[in-house]
């Protein structure tokens, strides 16, 4: 945002200030007004909305505050920035460590968090218009600015590339992590469902990677392949599913069992789809995608005889272990056939044992889809995936059948988005069609753009900025959908191709090291 | 046809080939387009053309812009149905492969037709390796038993060594093994062309087919081309079809010339007898002007006016 075009060496323009401010504050009260104005609050006895004015007002003055100082940045005016910020800064630090409860009542936002955020801002502007004072006063500002974020954007490309070469190593580190997580000290059950969660997005973004990202074809529908998925698991998984009613079972059958054939179904509604849109490209694939995925749940929700429409299907059981059960609350008629594995095992039931069970298998499930899609880059296949991105007419030229390419991404795409499916369902117990809107397509998708195409790593940076932070700061309430959209935008200007965009060769034929001279000899041939 | 993978040694015995020159008829013919007609509406773009192409022979078709070549190329490797004509491609210890029946992926990889495009095709981000690994994609995915073995790593290994070494050779034979490991659009102009053809090679084809393979080169790279050209015809004893503008490359190292004019052929025949052939001086410098200039004046004027036709308006 602060690169807007320099206006350097030219006089200040009052009305152009003016209007910029003007807009600035027009645009962030239509969003507050919005977004955080108007709360809508389950009071006993009905619903009354809360019109929350004062903190749409507090927000519009900081964006104009904010928006100011970025003004006189831009005009030179360092030292009236340092000052003034390094003062909000100051004040808001001072009065949040020390101040009491009263002191509360002066702050712009309730929450305590928003206020730390404050704080940093105005921090990072008054030490970044410090820097800029000490470096070259009032003049030459403009093309300077240009040539900081060149090199931002270059130091990012640079990340990139270090952390695709060190890639096993921090995946390794980041595996390790993740396996003791559990584990850790002040890990609640809180946090393990956040990781469970921020886990089975990971898995949907590496699944969409092997489409978007390898194949280059955007889908719009991955939820589809997600909902296709979770259902094929549930119908045959719960008990209270009408198939295995009609069937004449009263069982559900295993998790072990039932996953496999979830991912087949997903793979073949991906191959199902996958067949007439073949000869589409960009655009209109993603439409007919968004198109396919909302027919998925349409369909979903009025096939009353199979999938309970919108009453949805309930029951599942989490997955057994070894053979044992491991549900919590069972009927006495059922607890007398089955052992549980708690029971088995002498331990005392505790609630977070489902759920660290759960943990495990999703990042046992998810590290699988990794592995795959690492080593399928490396075949043939995965090779043609990429050179049908870059060029069908010349793929074709090279006798890769197009359309069997495309169908085997688009079916591996959708098998694991229908194994995160049948997680889904598992975890939650419960599946409805309204798990599976549009809304969650996109943000799978945003994970995987914002991660940087293909990018195994940047998919789980992604995921967790994009599900774990939001989580976590749930008391930011309607904050977090600003802070998402204005992060989005931030980063879609600051990196366009994702935050650690940078592919590695599949295959090389010098080593790494060799890299200076070998670039020294193509410059003398 | 052949790389060092295959165990054949290149440079082995094209000796008898270097002294062909003239027309097609004696050698066996590789490619014999019949009667080829390509309607789009009410625009006929080729109209009636018939001709063959050898094998082991480099045969080029020029003619003014808009003559209908490119055209035919598309019909050649499937990008386009023709609306009339066959297409057969006669393969040793093979029968006839009717091409107009064919799509186009099939025509590369089961008649092993390659070819290259008039504004070049690479894939740019992948490196040039990459580039020529991925021409290799059928019997790779066959060597990967279609991925299910791959994906446990059983016989694939070797097989993608084979491929690097191919590989490597036509990087070899086009300079440029030092840049293996670059992506393939941080190349200059003349040395993607050179890679187009280096990956077209390396689907090893019985015929390949340059769309203007020196466009935009400067003479020095128009050389290297010719150079590379019969490098491939004798040694590697295939059929090259050429589209080409640049009369110093399809005069130097064409066997065989068909003249393509408003979709129509109006000449047919060796460089030589080409040259002198009367319809094409008309095509190429109009009707008038062969009545009072010399013979020798006209020859330089057809090969600059043909040179000069083929910069783009």
């Amino acid at each position: 945002m602060a690169a807007t075009i320099p206006h350097a060496g030219r006089p200040v323009d009052r009305r152009g200030i003016l209007i910029e401010l003007g807009g600035t504050a027009l645009v962030v009260f239509a969003l507050t007004i919005s977004l955080v104005g108007f709360h809508i609050k389950d009071i006993s006895g009905g619903i009354t909305l809360d019109l929350r004015i004062v903190d749409v007002v507090s927000a519009v003055a900081i964006a104009l505050v904010v928006r100011g100082w970025m003004i006189l940045m831009r005009h030179g005016y360092y030292r009236v920035v340092t000052i003034s910020a390094g003062a909000v800064a100051a004040i808001l630090v001072v009065s949040l460590l020390f101040g009491g409860a009263g002191v509360q009542f002066y702050m712009p936002f309730k929450a305590k968090l928003l206020q730390w955020l404050l704080a940093i801002l105005s921090t990072g502007f008054a030490i970044g218009a410090a820097l800029r004072m000490a470096r070259d006063g009032r003049t030459a500002v403009a093309e300077d600015d240009g040539a900081a974020s060149d090199k931002q954007v270059a130091l990012m490309d640079r990340v990139g590339a270090q952390v695709q070469r060190n890639a096993l190593w921090i995946g390794g580190f980041l595996f390790a992590a993740a396996a003791c997580f559990p584990f850790m000290p002040g890990v609640n059950l809180q946090y393990l469902d956040i990781g469970v969660l921020v886990l089975t997005y990971i898995m949907l973004g590496w699944g969409l990677n092997i489409v978007v990202g390898l194949a280059g074809l955007l889908d719009l529908g991955y939820v589809a392949f997600y909902a296709v998925g979770a259902y094929s698991f549930a119908l045959f998984a719960s008990p209270d599913s009408p198939l295995l009613q009609e069937l004449g079972l009263t069982e559900g059958i295993s998790f072990w069992l039932c996953l496999p054939f979830a991912g087949l179904m997903a793979a073949l509604a991906g191959v199902a789809l996958g067949f007439p849109v073949l000869r589409l490209r960009g655009d209109y694939l993603a439409i007919v995608t968004l198109g396919f995925g909302e027919m998925i749940r349409v369909t979903l929700l009025n096939f009353y005889s199979l999938t309970k429409g919108p009453d949805g299907i309930s029951k599942i059981p989490p997955p057994s272990l070894l053979g044992y059960s491991t549900e919590s609350k069972m009927d006495e008629e059922t607890l007398e056939n089955t052992t549980e594995f708690h029971t088995a095992m002498g331990w005392e039931f505790d609630q977070a044992d489902t759920t660290v069970l759960l943990y495990f298998v999703i990042l046992a499930m998810a590290l699988a889809t990794n592995f795959f899609t690492v080593r399928i880059r490396k075949l043939p296949v995965g090779r043609a995936w990429e050179a049908l991105r870059e060029d069908e007419i010349a793929c074709r030229s090279l006798g890769i059948n197009p359309t069997n390419t495309k169908l085997t991404a688009f079916g591996l795409g959708a098998m694991f988005g229908g194994f995160a499916g049948s997680f889904f369902a598992t975890r939650q117990t419960f599946v409805s069609p309204e798990s599976f809107t549009f809304i969650e397509s996109a943000v799978i998708l945003a994970i995987v753009v914002l991660g940087g195409f293909g990018s195994q790593i940047g998919v789980v940076v992604a995921a967790f900025l994009l599900i774990g932070l939001p989580e976590i700061f749930r008391e930011l309430q309607e904050y977090r959908m600003l802070f998402f959209g204005g992060s989005m935008v931030l980063i879609m200007l600051w990196r366009p191709a994702g935050l650690l965009a940078h592919r590695e060769p599949t295959i090389r034929m010098h080593r790494r090291k060799a890299r200076g001279g070998r670039a020294e000899a193509g410059g003398a041939a | 046809m052949t790389g060092p993978a295959n165990g054949r040694e290149p440079g082995g015995n094209g000796a008898g080939d270097g002294a062909g020159n003239g027309a097609a008829a004696g050698v066996r013919p590789l490619l014999t387009v019949e009667h080829l007609t390509m309607r789009f509406g009410g625009l006929v773009a080729i109209d009636d053309v018939s001709f063959q192409a050898a094998d082991r022979k480099i045969t080029a078709i020029i003619g003014p812009n808009g003559a209908g070549k490119t055209t035919v190329f598309n019909c050649l490797t499937g990008f386009y149905k023709p609306t009339v004509g066959r297409l057969t491609l006669e393969l040793e210890g093979r029968g006839p492969i009717f091409l107009e029946r064919m799509e186009g992926f099939r025509i590369a990889s089961r008649a092993r037709i390659a070819r290259t495009f008039q504004n070049i095709r690479l894939f740019p981000k992948m490196t040039l390796l990459e580039n020529l690994v991925v021409a290799q994609h059928n019997k790779l995915m066959r060597a990967s038993g279609y991925t299910v073995r791959g994906l446990f790593g059983f016989g694939y290994r070797r097989e993608e060594e084979k491929a690097v070494e191919q590989a490597r050779y036509w990087l070899e034979q086009i300079g440029l093994v030092d840049r293996a490991d670059d992506d393939a659009d941080s190349l200059p102009y003349g040395d993607q062309r050179r890679l187009e053809i280096a990956r077209a090679m390396c689907t090893e084809p019985v015929l390949l087919c340059l769309d203007e393979p020196a466009a935009g080169l400067n003479p020095r790279e128009s050389a290297d081309l010719n150079d590379l050209l019969t490098f491939i015809r004798n040694e590697h004893r295939i059929g090259i079809l050429l589209i080409e503008h640049d009369m110093s490359v399809v005069m130097q190292i064409s066997d065989h010339i068909v003249v393509l004019d408003y979709g129509k052929k109006i000449s047919d025949g060796d460089p030589e007898f080409v040259r002198q052939d009367p319809a094409v001086i008309r095509a190429y410098l109009g009707e008038e002007e062969e009545e009072d200039l010399p013979d020798i004046v006209k020859q330089d004027l057809l090969a600059d006016g043909a040179g000069g036709a083929g910069a783009p308006s």
